[in-house]
């Protein structure tokens, strides 16, 4: 019997043992809940599981699969953007990677607070946008409501809809030393992480594959097929478009947007893709205007809509609020919902709950006094040791809390003094909170397990069900062991959170979801500002390419003791000056200094550094239609070249370097191609590729042929287009002009001729909106159409400067035509103001 | 009085404008006080979309999108309103400043005439300490609030110069305090700035200020500006009274309200945007003109405060 109790007993005892052993060197804080041990340390009983399975992998074998999920997420590219950072830099994202566990029971009575607070929520924004009898009943005061920058005064008296102002809803929670939990503060503007909560359950499930299924931790899909129902719903056209609206690359989430537009299939869009016409929203796309009805926002309401919000906003869309003002767009969640995040909101809603809902509250918010009432600001300024300041309306605020709030036992003498003039003179302004101690959950450091405090995040949406949890959440764990929560405000890792239910959960996975909702996914009209950007990612990727090219075939030339002349070198240099890659006023240095200028000066616009740094920049916007590994190599390729070479450099090593970067820029392509559906994105890629490879050739063959050509120059040409091997295998001789022209230029199956260029160019048009079948041609087309006749009509002899020049000038038309008729969207600008006299 | 009101706003263009969407606060409503008995309002050219209604504060507002090309855009305005004498307490008997403060932070009216939306700070208001303490120099322990408010005033336009050049319209108002130099709407946003930095209600006020001719002269035709100046909440006793620092007038009948808000980004005559390139021209014309029943009175020569334009 492989099971005697005898063995189980044993293996019992063997398990206990290892476990103790974990947990040997872990110590609670004094005075603070621990979410893994009791106060006599020994661990609770929902931990066990996971306790065991990690002390049976042993500290090596946990490390090593921690590894492998931070490997995961370097990959899927899970980045934030750090707004401090001057170089705007991206930071890989920084995972706890132990989960914090929730037993079934306390998950359901949190669970059940958070809906009753969603429900509050809801009914106070209802209230204070509408009737307004919360204020005039004296339940709250209003200008604890006017001083919200948050309440939108031309949203006042709007229903919102589909009847709701809130869809999506988080709360941060912290647990207090008496093990209760407590809200700390609401989520209604647009809350974030429930993307990045996605990721990290996925980056730690394969890290911890058995245990999650052994320990039943509840998944999130059904979470998240809930929301996209529940926002596809809201779509009346239904034309099933909802579009993920973003404040763009520059927002310190906008890895998360992506991802989320991405998972539930929504199209990401910022301000610039939408224009509001007779009160509704339309996408501007490559096919024309779309309507897009519902609009999950990730932009704060106060940039939506320049013309009646914040004027200097140039991330929203003009006349929305217009739109929003007669039903014509549902926004998730409506504009002016973030006023009951507001701190200032939490020293009512204790009293209002039970009067709105009929109900106590089953969770409760940190106690809060706003200090612009005398009784309340006298309490404060009674028990500034006790409490925490924090702004009323706000994270942050000028002076003494530009950096958030304050511990009054912290301040220095003189800031206190100023900070009781200021709640003084202006209590409408400030709040004195409780000073919360959070509790702690384990984080993994150098094989040992160590406590720290953290604040949970849970995310609800509105659904036809009512309010659903998603099980599981999002865990801010902080790098110190200051277990104040006024000390979390920045900084710290994320921790997954693991939900267990009471029996075999179900097997409704995520992966499997994942793809159910991809195939349900509208690919849609692509948005005209992605296909500019497609268009021109294909440019700056070819350019740089064409500029590398020059770069390793003049190192070549440098470098190799046969170089005919014949004036090669000289050419190249030539062509690196004509497209700006090497500086002016460097004619005397040696060649070599204007290839490794080609290569590394960040402050010419032809230079490889600028070129990829366009292309990086380019494609960061359209980061959500691009494989995450072309994303990576591209912005891996942007890191090198920034990595020095050295002045004195030899030939060989810029050949190198330029090879290798040659080679990064290929890979790209091809997994940008490779992987990407042969939709308008693909196509506007290889539209702008092809137009720029086509103005290379023609640029190449006439700095590089002319009448006196010699055979060295051709080989160059022959190099530089990359048909050296297609030329031998096909020519015993030496290089000669009418075959080295024909191949380079006219050979319709040599893919890296002007024909082929051109062949596929018309061919893209042909595919493209508004194209082919019974349509007229249009401009580009029969511009397209006219250069192909040129190739078929034409013998290499003709090809003279002159004609190639032509051609070159008939591409840039082309361009032109192509960015007129596609990409229609437009940064619009203000109006000045009339200054008053 | 009765007032006659032109004004033309018009925009030109170095490039066609192909679309534009503006909103438009030019036209003046019911208020107290105040009853526009005739009003007339025109855009060129043709908008596509016209919406009109009021906004939070009770401004009547014209949302327009333009969808042909153009190189002008024209509003233009004519309104015929009459104003009743204000009824001007003495300020010494107003509240103590101190009690207006409490009052208002724990107001129970949350309507669009309540002070609640005017001690916080706004888009183009920001609460500035130095500003501050140069006001809380006329607002001594238990100071009444209109007596302060006036010192103020009267002090700002003793210290301050009327200076055209040395501000644009997005100035901040800290950097024209700094100046000690602006117009009409820096010394307004100003006043705004130190009185709310006390935790005092103070609006923004857009509107006309009649102007009369120099002695012997033709009344010149559109030389005039809109202009701005304040509101301040003197309890429910006084409700709002209207402060004009650039002339370091108390409004009553010389003065015609065509907008209110928290600061001159709530009632900007013509914001929008548009699409296109190159130079926008901004020309404004204004005219008011009183009308006088009966015919003509002589006006009065000794008019010191002559507004400047």
């Amino acid at each position: 019997m492989p099971g005697s109790i005898d063995q189980q007993a044993r293996a019992r005892r063997f398990e206990a043992e290892a476990v103790e052993a974990l947990l040997a060197g872990y110590r609670p804080l004094p005075g603070v809940y621990d979410e893994m041990v009791d106060a006599e340390g020994r661990p609770r009983d929902h931990w066990t599981p996971m306790l065991a399975a990690l002390a049976e992998m042993g500290a090596e074998e946990v490390e090593r699969r921690f590894t492998a999920a931070d490997r995961h997420l370097h990959r899927s590219g899970v980045f934030y953007r750090v707004y401090d950072d001057p170089s705007g830099g991206e930071r890989p994202w920084p995972l706890s990677h132990l989960p914090l566990v929730i037993g079934a029971a306390e998950w359901r009575d949190l669970a059940r607070g958070l809906v009753q607070r969603a429900q509050l929520l809801e009914a106070v924004l209802a209230d204070l946008y509408g009737e307004g009898g919360l204020v005039r009943s004296g339940a709250m005061p209003a200008a604890a409501v006017a001083g919200s920058p948050e309440f939108l005064r031309p949203l006042k008296g709007v229903d919102p809809h589909g009847g709701s102002f809130l869809k999506l809803y988080a709360a941060d929670l912290g647990r207090a030393p008496d093990g209760r939990w407590w809200v700390l503060s609401d989520r209604t503007q647009s809350p974030s992480g429930a993307g990045y909560a996605l990721e990290n359950r996925i980056a730690v499930a394969r890290a911890l594959p058995d245990l999650a299924r052994t320990l039943n931790v509840v998944r999130l899909a059904g979470f998240f097929q809930s929301l996209r129902a529940s926002l596809t719903r809201l779509d009346r056209s239904g034309e099933g478009r909802v579009g993920l609206l973003t404040p763009g690359p520059l927002n310190e989430t906008y890895f998360e947007h992506a991802y989320l537009a991405r998972y539930l299939g929504f199209v990401l869009l910022e301000g610039e893709d939408l224009t509001v016409r007779d009160n509704a929203v339309y996408v501007r796309t490559v096919a024309g205007l779309k309507r897009a009805d519902v609009l999950l926002r990730r932009l704060d309401a106060d940039f939506a809509d320049p013309l009646e919000l914040n004027s200097r906003s140039r991330l929203g869309v003009p006349g929305l609020v217009q739109a929003v003002r007669a039903g014509g767009v549902a926004m998730v969640n409506a504009l002016g919902s973030g006023l009951v995040e507001a701190p200032a909101m939490m020293s009512f809603l204790p009293k209002i709950g039970p009067e709105v809902l009929g109900e106590t509250l089953r969770l409760p918010n940190i106690a809060t006094w706003w200090c612009g009432q005398q009784a309340e600001r006298e309490t404060v300024l009674g028990a500034l040791d006790d409490l925490v300041v924090a702004p009323a309306f706000g994270r942050t605020m000028p002076g003494l809390m530009a950096q958030g709030a304050r511990l009054g036992a912290d301040l220095k003498l003189m800031e206190r003094i100023e900070l009781e003039h200021a709640i003084r003179s202006r209590g409408v302004d400030f709040v004195g909170q409780e000073a919360v101690h959070l509790s702690t959950m384990p984080v993994w450091r150098q094989g040992r397990l160590e406590p720290r405090p953290f604040i949970l995040r849970i995310f609800l949406a509105a659904t036809e069900e009512g309010w659903q949890v998603m099980p599981g959440g999002f865990c801010r764990v902080s790098d110190s062991s200051d277990s104040r929560a006024v000390t979390m405000q920045r900084g710290g890792r994320s921790a997954d959170v693991w939900v267990l239910d009471e029996g075999p959960v179900e097997q409704t996975t995520l992966l499997p979801a994942v793809g159910r909702v991809d195939v349900r996914r509208q690919t849609g009209p692509l948005p005209s500002r992605a296909a500019d950007n497609f268009f021109w990612l294909g440019r700056y990727v070819e350019r740089a390419e064409a500029t590398l090219r020059l770069v390793r075939t003049l190192a070549g030339r440098l470098s190799s003791s046969t170089e005919g002349g014949g004036g090669s070198v000289g050419r190249l240099l030539g062509l690196l000056d004509n497209w700006g890659a090497v500086p002016a006023d460097m004619s005397r240095a040696r060649p070599a200094r204007f290839a490794i200028a080609a290569l590394t000066r960040r402050d010419l616009g032809g230079a490889l550094p600028g070129l990829i740094e366009a292309a990086r920049n380019t494609a960061s916007v359209i980061r959500d239609r691009l494989s995450p590994d072309a994303w990576r190599t591209l912005a891996d390729l942007a890191v090198a070249m920034g990595e020095p070479v050295p002045l004195a450099a030899a030939e060989p090593e810029v050949y190198e370097r330029a090879d290798r970067s040659l080679r990064a820029l290929a890979a790209f392509s091809g997994l940008a191609s490779e992987n990407m559906n042969r939709l308008s994105g693909w196509r506007f890629l290889d539209l702008g590729r092809r137009i720029e490879r086509a103005i290379a050739t023609c640029r190449f063959t006439r700095a590089l042929v002319s009448e006196t050509t010699q055979a060295g120059t051709l080989d160059v040409l022959l190099e530089l287009c990359d048909s050296q091997i297609t030329y031998r295998s096909r020519y015993v001789m030496v290089e000669a002009h009418a075959p080295v022209v024909d191949l380079v230029l006219l050979d319709p199956v040599n893919p890296r001729s002007l024909a082929f260029q051109i062949d596929r160019i018309a061919e893209h048009l042909e595919d493209l909106p508004g194209h082919g079948g019974d349509e007229p041609p249009k401009p580009e087309e029969r511009l397209a159409a006219r250069l192909a006749a040129a190739m078929k009509a034409h013998e290499p002899d003709d090809f003279d400067g002159e004609r190639l020049l032509k051609i070159e000038h008939q591409l840039m038309e082309l361009s032109n035509d192509i960015s007129e008729r596609y990409f229609i969207h437009r940064s619009p600008v203000e109006t000045p103001w009339e200054q008053l006299a | 009085m009765k007032y006659d009101i032109h004004q033309t706003t018009a925009y030109g263009y170095a490039y066609p404008v192909p679309v534009a969407r503006h909103v438009v606060r030019m036209v003046p409503v019911d208020r107290p006080r105040q009853r526009v008995v005739a009003s007339r309002f025109t855009v060129e050219p043709e908008p596509v979309e016209w919406t009109e209604s009021f906004d939070f504060f009770g401004n009547r507002v014209a949302h327009i999108r333009i969808e042909s090309a153009h190189t002008s855009f024209t509003v233009r305005t004519q309104a015929r309103v009459e104003v009743d004498p204000a009824d001007l307490p003495d300020p010494e008997a107003t509240p103590a400043w101190e009690a207006i403060r409490q009052s208002v932070a724990e107001s129970l009216d949350l309507g669009p005439d309540s002070p609640v939306h005017h001690i916080f700070p706004s888009p183009l208001v920001r609460i500035c300490e130095e500003i501050t303490v140069w006001t809380a120099e006329s607002f001594p322990a238990g100071r009444a609030v209109l007596d302060g408010a006036v010192d103020l005033m009267e002090r700002l336009h003793r210290e301050f110069t009327y200076d055209s050049k040395a501000t644009e319209v997005t100035t901040p108002p800290e950097e024209a305090f700094a100046m000690r130099r602006g117009v009409c709407q820096d010394f307004a946003h100003i006043m705004i700035a130190g009185l709310r930095g006390l935790g005092l209600p103070a609006a923004y006020v857009s509107g006309f200020l009649r102007t009369e001719p120099p002695p012997g002269k033709e009344r010149l035709q559109g030389a005039d500006a809109t202009h701005a100046w304040l509101a301040i909440w003197c309890g429910t006793q006084s409700g709002w009274q209207g402060l004009d620092p650039t002339n370091a007038l108390r409004v009553s009948t010389d003065h015609v309200v065509l907008a209110l808000g928290r600061d001159y980004s709530d009632v900007a005559p013509v914001g929008g945007v548009l699409v296109g390139s190159g130079r926008q021209k901004l020309r404004v014309e204004v005219d008011v003109v009183p009308i006088l029943d009966p015919p003509a009175a002589p006006a009065k020569p000794d008019r010191a405060r002559r507004p400047p334009a």
